[in-house]
């Protein structure tokens, strides 16, 4: 299992580098703005604008900047400065970080609860009003776009703009740190709203799974011998079931956690979703490649993840 | 919206297409319809906290020297510094600020003496030293400095002996800026330059002090650290700033930015009320939760978007009118005309888009009557030369006669193009717009209006920032057509507005705002002559009659006059200022 963690973690390398290395040649081969031109001001001398090229090291050939950029990633961990607010990139991405787990994290707390509660439920109680109810709701919640379920939520239930004026709304995060209590009740709404997509369809796919499961011959097996329902379902049909939903909330994390960007835009909470969103508007290279990359390392190491896990779930799958 | 809107260009209001503007009817001229269109009452209660939502990413820059959008002046410019000359909310010419009186021209106006006034003292760490005409001088030179990165010091400074031609690498010593005593600048210029006998271009962040024992160490590198290490004379300062660092509390970039008062600042020698104790701004709002959050809360103003998106407009002008203000921008938005490229290069055919262009619709697209006025001549309303250009009415072309659109008039220049059936016969015409709302609503609806007169655009919608500086800003891409242009005043005087989109001299390969290549040399020695004129009522006819003559070469059709929007929560009195486009004045504006 050491030896397969090693191998996975030298390709997550390997990946980042073929990540940073295309996010590098789209930026050049799409017409993205010239930040040295967007920094310059409205009318802009030229002789200003290839002061600022050369301070930005944007009248160096593609490969040179590149090379530059990667030394001083991988031999100082330094992302760069960023070309809209000469401010470290790092720092800037790990002031938003906290902010963009807390949601990620208390969302996949949200939908896997509810997916996994509903899935179980109406798998179990196949056709009845429940499952009906349950699964008509899900496809809605699928269908929703997040966005407009944001603004929904506001208007209905934010304390300054909402109808019924109970959750904080839009602004309101605060950092763990300075005060846990409004931490959490600021995040109440946002973390619904983004969990609803993924509760729904967790709700679904373990809803199929199960009862497919519950078909099987061992199912049958572990009832003949007189297994409490409960234990056979729990024990036997969900741990069977559940695999394909530890892979999708696997990947769903990773790439949340790289920013969920109409979530934090709508509940404007300073995420890594927001500044990545900011970077592409202003051309900001460096801080695009710091947030491309933290979402591409989120993703490879939630499948790592997955993949470990896959071990401890499913008792066919060992590693060599 | 700039303000994506977040690159709203005090002058280029409308350059940025997160701009966009409030009331007036059409032909309503300058004035405003709807809301509270003076600020009639600019005294207050002091006191309190006032909330900002921006929608856009937030000011550009902590360095003075680098200010120049509307937001940098709105939410950190006025409040936290002093520069020679201000600006009272409805003030249309400079007012001394830490300035004695406006300049005393002498040498044929090739010298301008200012006396500055004494006592004002910087905020800590060096709340003892108090602001001298050499820090004037110093904050000058560096805005000639690369590391800096300013972007109007070569337009309105340049003229200044000694002023390098092209940005220093370093901040260097300029000849032509003298502090021959503690108060008193003299600068000596090579030619009179109208904008700075009359103050107007001394008004703007490059003088504000910058003490260079304090500041050289942080102007060194290839980048300037001043701004985060910079000193205030303002009211108010960032929070936290006082350490000689600002700190995460006082601003996180694009984030949040918190003034408090200024220890420092003696009341008695502004003229700043500076009402609130504290302002904190949030920056990344959504624009219709923000306007919403606005209007039902307490102690809030409207941030950087220059109108409330359309789903709040409309509400904000008819149940809540009395929390809107609405002033004329000094900004205007219009279609560039490619006088280099074909059919544009032939005068009778973009007289012939002119006439075609149906401006109340197109006006439509961005929020209908409120959101500016129909424009019929390129300087705006309340700008010196307005009136001499033909005021609402316009020059009185027959082109810009009908706001609706005339097609028969479009057809009968299109025949004298030579084109017999007054349809265009060429292949399609190479246009590139801003994909964000409205100013993509507008160029689609610029393209269904020109195929009345057989024009096919082949339309590029792309990011706002990517339009400017990938297409239209840049000769060589040679786009046609540009649908969601606009510029603004940097001040009350024209020459901001004619100057950089009419001088041919001012074509370059990258960052080109003369997006039409006007370039006519006639028009050129005219514009260049009329910058050296100091008297400001010549300065406003000669200026006036350019714009007239310049309207009937049809380099850009102006269809809009844009408006300002702002609005506060109930208990908040909302102030604009009028040289900083209608933005609401944060040290004007107070609690009820």
């Amino acid at each position: 299992m050491s030896a397969y963690i090693i191998r996975r973690l030298l390709w997550v390398i390997v990946l980042l580098f073929l990540v940073s290395a295309i996010t590098f040649v789209i930026f050049f081969a799409l017409p993205s703005a010239d930040p040295a031109q967007l920094r310059a001001g409205r009318q802009p001398n030229p002789a200003l604008v290839e002061a600022i090229r050369h301070r930005l090291g944007l009248d160096k050939p593609i490969y040179v900047q590149y090379y530059r950029y990667m030394k001083g990633l991988v031999l100082h961990f330094d992302f760069g400065y960023s070309y809209q607010n000469n401010i470290s990139v790092k720092q800037q991405i790990f002031d938003r970080l906290p902010a963009t787990a807390s949601l990620a994290i208390g969302a996949a707390v949200v939908w896997l609860i509810i997916g996994i509660s509903v899935g179980t439920i109406s798998a179990i109680k196949r056709r009845s009003m429940f499952d009906r109810v349950a699964m008509g709701g899900a496809l809605v919640g699928i269908s929703a776009p997040v966005y407009w379920l944001g603004l929904l939520s506001l208007y209905l239930f934010a304390n300054d703009i909402g109808i019924i004026k109970i959750f904080p709304g839009s602004g309101s995060y605060v950092p763990l740190s300075q005060d846990p209590s409004k931490w959490f009740t600021s995040l109440i709404l946002p973390w619904f709203v983004l969990a609803a997509s993924f509760a729904a369809f967790y709700a679904r796919l373990l809803r199929g799974n199960l009862i497919e499961v519950m078909s099987e011959d061992y199912i049958r097996t572990a009832r003949a011998k007189g297994l409490r329902e409960r234990r056979v379902v729990l024990r036997h049909g969900i741990r069977s079931a559940i695999t394909p939903i530890v892979t999708a909330a696997g990947l769903d994390i990773g790439i949340l956690l790289g920013g969920a960007i109409l979530t934090e835009s709508v509940f404007n909470i300073p995420g890594v979703g927001r500044l990545a969103f900011d970077s592409i508007q202003n051309s900001d290279l460096p801080m695009i490649q710091g947030t491309v990359l933290l979402g591409a390392f989120f993703i490879v190491l939630m499948n790592l993840v997955v993949d470990v896990a896959y071990a401890f779930i499913d008792p066919r799958v060992r590693y060599s | 919206m700039r303000k994506l809107w977040r690159l709203l260009p005090l002058a280029a209001i409308a350059v940025l297409a997160l701009v966009a503007a409030g009331c007036g009817g059409g032909g309503g001229g300058g004035g405003s319809t709807g809301g509270n269109a003076e600020n009639s009452n600019t005294s207050g209660k002091a006191g309190g906290t006032i909330t900002i939502n921006d929608s856009a990413g937030s000011i550009d820059s902590l360095d003075p020297g680098y200010w120049y959008y509307q937001t940098d002046y709105e939410e950190i410019g006025m409040p936290t510094q002093r520069m020679l000359y201000g600006w009272k909310p409805d003030d249309t010419s400079p007012r001394p600020d830490i300035a004695q009186g406006l300049p005393q021209v002498s040498n044929g106006g090739k010298t301008l003496t200012i006396k500055i006034k004494s006592g004002i003292r910087y905020s800590a760490p060096l709340q003892s030293q108090t602001v001298k005409a050499a820090d004037i001088k110093y904050a000058m030179e560096r805005c000639f400095a690369a590391p800096v990165g300013n972007g109007y010091a070569f337009s309105y400074y340049s003229d200044i002996k000694g002023a390098p031609s092209k940005p220093s690498a370093h901040v260097e010593d300029i000849s032509g800026i003298q502090a021959p005593d503690a108060t008193t600048l003299v600068l000596q210029l090579k030619n009179p330059v109208g904008v700075l006998a009359t103050g107007n271009a001394l008004g703007l962040p490059c003088t504000i002090p910058v003490p260079q024992n304090y500041a050289a160490k942080y102007d060194k590198g290839n980048q300037s650290t001043y701004g985060q290490h910079q000193v205030f004379t303002g009211p108010y300062m960032v929070q936290g700033a006082g350490s000689g660092t600002i700190p995460k509390s006082g601003y996180q970039p694009a984030k949040l930015l918190v003034l408090v008062r200024n220890p420092s600042w003696d009341k008695s020698t502004d003229f700043k009320p500076a009402y609130f104790n504290k302002i904190i701004i949030h920056n990344g709002s959504d624009p219709t939760v923000a306007a919403r959050q606005v209007l039902a809360g307490q102690s809030m103003i409207s941030g950087d978007a220059a109108v409330p998106p359309p789903a709040v407009l409309k509400d904000l002008l008819t149940t809540k009118k009395s929390q809107a203000v609405i002033a004329p921008s000094g900004g205007n938005r219009y279609a560039a005309l490619n006088t280099t490229v074909k059919p544009f290069d032939n005068i009778n055919v973009r007289r012939a888009v002119a006439a075609v262009l149906n401006r109340n619709a197109l006006r439509q697209t961005r929020g209908g009557p409120a959101v500016g006025t129909i424009a019929t001549h390129f300087i705006p309303p309340g700008m010196p030369g307005f009136d001499q250009a033909g005021g609402n009415a316009g020059p009185g072309y027959d082109f810009y006669k009908n706001p609706n659109g005339d097609v028969a008039v479009a057809k009968s220049y299109m025949k004298k193009a030579g084109y017999p059936s007054g349809m265009y016969t060429g292949g399609k015409v190479f246009a590139v717009a801003d994909n964000t709302s409205p100013a993509k609503q507008t160029a689609e609806a610029m393209q269904q209006q020109l195929k009345a007169i057989g024009i096919n655009l082949d339309l590029h919608e792309v990011p706002h920032a990517t339009m400017y500086s990938k297409y239209c800003q840049v000769p060589k891409a040679k786009v046609a057509l540009c649908p969601s242009m606009g510029w603004g005043k940097d001040f009350f005087d024209s020459q901001s507005m004619i100057d950089p989109i009419f001088n041919g001299k001012n074509i370059v390969p990258a960052g080109n705002v003369n997006t039409a290549q006007a370039n006519n040399p006639a028009f050129n020695a005219r514009i260049s002559a009329a910058t050296s004129v100091t008297d400001a009522n010549q300065r406003a006819t000669l200026y006036g009659n350019l714009d007239k003559d310049l309207t009937g070469q049809v380099y850009y059709v102006t269809w809009l006059w844009d408006n300002n929007i702002s609005y506060g929560s109930k208990n908040v009195t909302v102030v604009q200022n009028k040289f900083n486009g209608g933005a609401p004045d944060l040290v004007f504006s107070s609690l009820k």
